[in-house]
């Protein structure tokens, strides 16, 4: 299945209300996927914490296999 | 449900050890290009760390620290106890200076994630 990252931002965005988030495909290939998250929920996150939100957010797509991976780059809004 | 022993031992490691990397191959020989990327960065803050290869029981492992630390990809780095995070995270840690503060370890002064230079090793494997 060809990942779709207009569905992982809406997934993320629906996750995370007010986020303002952006899903880049590196290589162009679906192999290095990076999504750039600026939430108002990270404040006071830890880092780990606010990855958790994300993958939390996209992880059907982890489930049925249509992404291996998602590097993640946050801060709170 | 995760082999509850496993899981035991796993939490006397993460118990045992200040500074651990769960990794797929060895520091000397990283078998993933993010694992390898830890190992970079642990390098340079030189710290003392634990290392242990997640290759040889990789789905077991993955079921234990997704009850531990609701995380399932590898490598994953803890800190006294607690995981700090993946390869994006610790570089990110690393550049800011988080990593050192949270190693209790002063920051080196060249605090630089080694740039697409060209590979020491093999170039980074794709995980599964």
């Amino acid at each position: 299945m060809p990942v779709d990252l207009a569905e992982l931002q809406t997934m993320i965005e629906a996750a995370l209300p007010g986020a303002a988030v952006e899903v880049f495909d590196e290589d162009g290939g679906g192999q290095h996927l990076k999504a750039v998250v600026n939430a108002p929920q990270f404040e006071g996150l830890s880092r780990i914490d606010q990855h958790r939100l994300v993958k939390a957010a996209v992880k059907p797509r982890f489930d049925d296999g249509t992404i291996h991976a998602l590097s993640v780059k946050t801060s709170p809004l | 449900m995760a082999d509850p022993e496993l899981k035991s031992k796993v939490q006397e490691l993460i118990a045992a050890n200040p500074v651990l990397l769960f990794m797929k191959g060895t520091p000397e020989a990283p078998r993933c290009g993010f694992s390898m990327r830890v190992v970079q960065v642990l390098d340079q803050v030189d710290v003392e760390y634990g290392a242990i290869d997640v290759l040889p029981a990789l789905q077991p492992l993955r079921e234990v620290t997704a009850e531990i630390s609701d995380w399932q990809t590898f490598p994953q780095l803890y800190v006294n106890g607690e995981l700090l995070g993946g390869a994006d995270i610790v570089e990110e840690m690393f550049e800011s200076g988080e990593l050192a503060e949270a190693l209790g370890v002063e920051q080196p002064e060249v605090a630089s994630v080694p740039a697409d230079g060209p590979p020491a090793q093999s170039p980074p494997l794709q995980i599964e």
